[in-house]
C-alpha cells in the first residue's frame, strides 16, 4: 500500500501549503481569512465523517460549534484558555455520545430533521439559561493574540483533513459507506452499525466544539443566538456538498472556494451570498452530486487512461 | 391558575391549533404523495403573510382577500418549482431514499433563497399591521375579527379538503398515492398529474395560512422555520400522510403550546415546541395516531 494516493495527498498538501503561505503575505487581513478558512475546513470535514460517509446528513451541525463556544466563555477565567477550548469540544463529543444514541436510531429523512430541530432546541435552551441569569452576551477579554490563534485553527483544519483520510482507510471507513448504501444489509455481513454510527457522530462533534471555542476567542463575544446559528449549519452542508464529500478533497476545495466568495460578498451583499450559497446547493445536488472534486475525477478520466480499480 | 379554566384560553388554543392543522396539511399532502420532505414549507407561509401586508398597506385590500391572492402566488411559486425541479427527479430511475435525501437538500437551498430574496427585497426588520381587529364578544370570550376568521378559515379548509379527498376522483387519487404509488400507476391514475396538483395545493395551503398568520404575527423574512418545525410534529403526531390525523393533531400542540406558555412563560415557547418535535421523533417515529398502512 502505497503511504499516501494522490487524493488523500492533495486535500493534506493544499491545507499545509495554504497555512504556511498565508502568514508570508503579513497582513492581519489575510490571517483572518486563513483562520475563517481553516474553520471552515475543520467543520465540513467533521461532516464528512457522519454526513458524507455514513449518509446520515445533518442539517444541525452548528450546535457543536455552539456547545465549544459556550463551554469556553463559561470556564473563563477558571481555567487556562486553551483547557477551555479542549473542554468545549470533549463537551461538544460528549453530547454527541448522549444524544447519538436515540437520534441514530431515527433514518432518513427523519434524522435530517431532527438534527435541525436539535440544533435549535439547543440553541433556545442556551438562550433562556442566559436569560435566566441576566446575561446578554458575554465579553471575552484578552484572549490570544489572532497569529496564536490562526495556527490553532489550521492545525484543527489539517486534523480534520487527516481524520477523513485516515477513518477511510480504515474497517470504520468501509464499515460508514456500507451503511450509506445499505444499512440492513450491511449489518446483516456483520458491521456492527450502532457502534460505527454513534463512534462516528462523537468523532464529527470534537472538532466543531474546538472551532466553536475558537471562534469565540476570535470574536472575543459570545451571543447564543450567534454561536448557534443555522446558517453555520448551512454554510458546512453547502461547502461539502459544492466541494464532494466522498472523501477528504471536497471539503478542502468547497470551502475554498466559497470563502473566496464569501470575502467578495459577504460585508457588503450578504443577502447576494446566501442567496448564491443556496442556488449553488440546490445545483450542485441536481447536475453534479459528486461535487468540484467529482467534475476533476470526470474530466481526468475522460483525458487519460481508463481509471483502474 | 385561574387563568388556565378561562374559555379566553381554550380559544386561543383552538386557534393556533387550527392554523398549525392547515399549515401541516399542506406538508402532509406533499410528503405523503411524493416522500418529499419540505423545509421550505414555513418560507411559504411568510410568503403569505408578506403578501397580507403589502396589499393591505399599498392597496387597502382585506386579508380575506388578500388570503386568496396568497394562495395562487404559493400556489405559481409550487408549480414552478415542481415542473423545474421536482418532476425531474421523481421520474428517474432512483431509489426513494436517494430522492428523499437529495431532495431535503433541495428544500434547504431553496429556504434559504427565499428568506434571502425577501430580506433582500423588504429587508430583514420585522413588520406588524392592523387590520380586522375589532374585539367580537361571545359571551365570556372576546377575539378579535381576523382571529375569529383564521379559525372559520382554518377549519373550513380543513374539512373541505378532507372531504375532497374523500370524495372526489381526484381526492381519491391523492389518496392511492399516500397509500401505494405503484400500485396507483398500474390502476391507471395519471400519477404525475396528481403529484403536480398535491403540490400545488400543498403550496397554495401554506401561503394561504400565512396570510392568516400575518395578520397576528410579527412579519419577517425569517419567520417562516418554526412553522417548517411545527408543521412536521404535527404530521408525525398525526402520522405522515394520514390527513385527517394531522388536524387532530394539530389542535393538540396547539392546546400543548397554549396551556405550556400559560403555565411557564412566553420565553419558553420555542424550547416547547422544538422539545416536543425531539420527543415525538425519538420515541414514535412512526407516528402516534398512525393506522396501519401498506408501503
Amino acid at each position: 500500500m502505497r503511504l499516501l494516493t494522490t487524493r488523500e495527498a492533495v486535500p493534506l498538501l493544499l491545507v499545509a501549503a495554504i497555512a504556511a503561505v498565508l502568514p508570508l503575505l503579513g497582513s492581519d487581513y489575510y490571517l483572518g481569512v486563513g483562520f475563517a478558512l481553516f474553520g471552515w475546513i475543520a467543520l465540513a470535514q467533521s461532516w464528512t465523517i457522519v454526513s458524507g460517509l455514513a449518509g446520515y446528513i445533518s442539517l444541525g451541525h452548528v450546535v457543536f460549534a455552539g456547545i465549544g463556544g459556550y463551554v469556553l466563555v463559561l470556564t473563563w477565567g477558571a481555567v487556562p484558555v486553551w483547557a477551555g477550548a479542549l473542554l468545549g469540544a470533549l463537551a461538544a463529543g460528549l453530547f454527541a455520545l448522549l444524544v447519538g444514541l436515540p437520534v441514530l436510531r431515527v433514518r432518513g429523512p427523519y434524522f435530517v430533521i431532527l438534527t435541525f430541530g436539535l440544533a435549535e432546541f439547543a440553541k433556545y435552551v442556551v438562550i433562556n439559561i442566559e436569560n435566566a441569569l441576566g446575561r446578554f452576551g458575554r465579553l471575552i477579554l484578552g484572549g490570544p493574540p489572532l497569529e496564536t490563534l490562526y495556527w490553532a485553527m489550521a492545525a484543527l483544519a489539517l486534523a480534520g483533513t487527516l481524520a477523513v483520510v485516515a477513518i477511510r482507510r480504515r474497517r470504520l471507513g468501509a464499515g460508514l459507506v456500507a451503511i450509506r448504501e445499505d444499512e440492513l444489509a450491511a449489518g446483516t455481513i456483520g458491521v456492527p452499525t450502532v457502534r460505527f454510527k454513534l463512534f462516528a457522530f462523537a468523532l464529527s462533534a470534537l472538532l466543531p466544539g474546538f472551532v466553536g471555542a475558537l471562534f469565540v476567542l476570535r470574536t472575543g463575544y459570545f451571543e447564543p443566538a450567534q454561536a448557534f446559528d443555522p446558517v453555520i449549519s448551512f454554510t458546512i452542508v453547502t461547502m461539502a456538498i459544492v466541494g464532494g464529500s466522498a472523501d477528504a478533497r471536497g471539503p478542502v476545495f468547497g470551502t475554498l472556494f466559497l470563502v473566496v466568495l464569501s470575502e467578495l460578498l459577504w460585508s457588503n451583499f450578504p443577502q447576494v451570498y446566501m442567496i448564491v450559497l443556496g442556488t449553488l446547493l440546490v445545483g450542485f445536488v441536481l447536475f453534479a452530486p459528486n461535487g468540484v472534486a467529482g467534475l476533476f475525477e470526470r474530466r481526468w478520466r475522460v483525458r487519460g487512461a481508463p481509471a483502474s480499480g | 391558575m385561574e387563568i388556565l379554566l378561562s374559555g379566553q384560553l381554550l380559544v386561543a388554543a383552538l386557534i393556533i391549533g387550527s392554523i398549525y392543522g392547515l399549515v401541516a396539511l399542506g406538508l402532509n399532502l406533499i410528503y405523503g404523495t411524493m416522500r418529499l420532505l419540505n423545509i421550505a414549507h414555513g418560507d411559504l407561509v411568510m410568503i403569505g403573510a408578506y403578501t397580507g401586508y403589502w396589499l393591505f398597506t399599498l392597496a387597502a385590500v382585506s386579508p380575506v382577500l388578500a388570503m386568496l391572492a396568497a394562495g395562487a402566488l404559493a400556489g405559481l411559486t409550487g408549480a414552478a418549482l415542481y415542473f423545474g425541479l421536482f418532476r425531474r427527479q421523481l421520474a428517474g430511475s432512483q431509489p426513494i431514499e436517494r430522492i428523499e435525501a437529495n431532495s431535503l437538500l433541495i428544500f434547504f437551498g431553496i429556504s434559504i433563497v427565499i428568506q434571502n430574496l425577501t430580506a433582500l427585497a423588504f429587508t430583514a426588520s420585522p413588520r406588524t399591521y392592523q387590520a380586522l381587529d375589532t374585539l367580537v364578544r361571545i359571551g365570556e370570550v372576546s377575539i378579535t375579527q381576523s382571529r375569529l376568521i383564521a379559525l372559520a378559515v382554518c377549519l373550513g379548509l380543513s374539512a373541505a379538503i378532507v372531504l375532497f379527498l374523500r370524495f372526489s376522483a381526484l381526492g381519491l387519487s391523492i389518496r392511492a398515492l399516500i397509500q401505494h404509488r405503484t400500485a396507483s400507476r398500474i390502476v391507471g391514475i395519471d400519477v404525475d398529474r396528481v403529484q403536480a396538483f398535491a403540490f400545488v395545493l400543498g403550496f397554495a395551503l401554506a401561503g394561504l395560512a400565512g396570510t392568516l398568520i400575518g395578520v397576528t404575527e410579527q412579519i419577517s423574512p425569517f419567520m417562516g422555520f418554526p412553522f417548517t418545525i411545527v408543521a412536521f410534529v404535527v404530521i408525525v403526531l398525526g402520522g405522515l400522510g394520514n390527513l385527517a390525523g394531522g388536524i387532530a393533531a394539530g389542535m393538540v400542540l396547539g392546546l400543548i403550546e397554549t396551556y405550556g406558555v400559560a403555565l411557564t412563560s412566553a420565553n419558553l415557547r420555542s424550547v416547547l415546541i422544538y422539545g416536543v418535535f425531539i420527543l415525538v421523533l425519538v420515541l414514535r417515529p412512526e407516528g402516534l395516531l398512525q393506522r396501519r398502512r401498506l408501503t
